[in-house]
């Protein structure tokens, strides 16, 4: 009995020793403080977990990159007409359309299903990129159509009840396109007035602090204390350590 | 409050009229234009020496790299550890390119139809390792993405759309 139980021990901890050998992270060459890889609010891709997510103008595909270099098709999903980005948060795809904004569950990632969907009550089409955060989703809505007959703005929805989606707060904007948060700072790409640094301290009254018009900016990805700033000239990266502002450091 | 009726009448008219679209196209205007690619060489992928970026398009970051598409040509690789002297290590010609993400070793885009994989271990030397073809809609061959617009009617002879430009254009032919 004795020689038994010692052989169990002995097994037990042989197979430890293979499983952690097993598991020894296969750690990117490439990733340093944060290993996930970060899109802009207009992606048309997002991966998510093993996933890799696109949308075209009207459907949404869900492909498995557990295997990484053998990808494969799982689904396609209807999910209505002049899609144009796609948001990962949390186990939700926010995918932003030129009338709504769509909100997908992926807690079974290979079948992305409908939750909600969210409509700006002020501007009935015009709707671009979005972005989520906790219980709130931000998306700039851009009318620039000639007789487009409503305005731009910085809509914020209230996402606690996910299925019913509701416009909480506003700002009125020039040209919006892209944005993006870190903390309780967004940043919002507006390409007549420039970068815009807003305070969401208080999500439903955003206050803007400061804005940058070094350059004409299209996106932003805020990562690891870098702002990644997409604009008409390249790359510009700013320091956003201190994240009220954003400190020049470089072009690309 | 009767008199201010008829010229508040006629504003609302105004307000009215002032938008109903234009019905002659003007000789010069911005119009969306076609943009063509050869089908035969759509497929043809190759790494190249870092370049300058000319139309600069969608990024992705990842560690300590930063990933932009230079639009329907390719992907520039952005070593950033030094955030103030950042420094491109490589860029792959990919036709028709512009959505692209990265997850460990490997950087994920489209090229037309298709879906290309890259091993990006060695970022001066990304390596294309897998393609899976027809998953991605092709671009609308007749017209382009929006509505009210004006635009050059496409020409199948010239190749297959892969995309529209805004430009100026003498008397565009085509409205949406």
């Amino acid at each position: 009995m004795k020689r038994n139980f010692t052989l169990i021990i002995l097994s037990c901890l042989l197979m430890q020793c293979t499983k952690s050998s097993t598991s020894s992270s296969t750690l990117s060459t490439t990733a340093s403080a944060s290993t996930d890889g970060k899109g802009g609010s207009t992606a048309r891709f997002a991966i998510a977990g093993n996933y890799l997510y696109s949308v075209d103008e009207t459907s949404l595909k869900a492909f498995d990159i557990s295997d990484p270099i053998h990808p494969v098709l799982k689904n396609t999903v209807s999910v209505g007409f002049s899609i144009e980005t796609i948001f990962p948060f949390n186990d939700k795809l926010f995918i932003g359309s030129s009338t709504a904004v769509y909100i997908y569950s992926i807690q079974d990632p290979a079948k992305p299903a409908a939750l909600g969907t969210a409509l700006s009550p002020t501007v009935m089409r015009r709707c671009d990129p979005v972005v989520a955060k906790d219980t709130v989703a931000f998306a700039t809505l851009r009318a620039n159509a000639p007789c487009g007959g409503t305005r731009s703005i910085l809509a914020v929805y209230d996402i606690k009840e996910i299925t019913n989606p509701i416009e909480k707060g506003t700002l009125t904007l020039q040209e919006p396109y892209g944005l993006g948060y870190d903390d309780d700072v967004l940043y919002v790409c507006d390409k007549m007035v420039g970068l815009l640094v807003i305070d969401i301290r208080r999500p439903y009254n955003p206050v803007v602090i400061k804005t940058i018009t070094d350059a004409t900016f299209s996106d932003v990805i805020p990562y690891n204390h870098m702002l990644i700033c997409w604009t008409d000239a390249g790359i510009k990266l700013y320091d956003i350590s201190d994240n009220r502002n954003p400190v020049f450091l470089s072009n690309i | 409050m009767k008199r201010l009726m008829i010229p508040f009448t006629a504003c609302v008219v105004i307000a009215l009229t002032a938008c109903t679209p234009d019905q002659n196209a003007p000789m010069e205007g911005q119009a969306y234009v076609p943009v063509y690619y050869s089908e035969q060489n759509i497929q043809q992928i190759s790494t190249d020496l870092p370049k300058v970026t000319t139309d600069p398009g969608k990024i992705y970051a990842y560690g300590n790299y930063i990933f932009q598409n230079d639009k329907n040509s390719g992907i520039h690789i952005i070593d950033v550890s030094d955030k103030k002297h950042p420094r491109k290590t490589a860029f792959i010609n990919i036709p028709f390119s512009n959505e692209l993400a990265v997850k460990g070793h490997y950087l994920y885009a489209d090229n037309y139809k298709d879906m290309v994989v890259f091993d990006i271990s060695d970022p001066e030397r990304p390596v294309m390792i897998k393609r899976m073809e027809n998953v991605f809609k092709p671009v609308n061959q007749d017209y382009p993405p929006y509505i009210n617009v004006l635009f050059e009617c496409p020409d199948a002879s010239k190749g297959v759309v892969v995309g529209w430009k805004l430009e100026m254009v003498k008397s565009p032919k085509c409205r949406r």
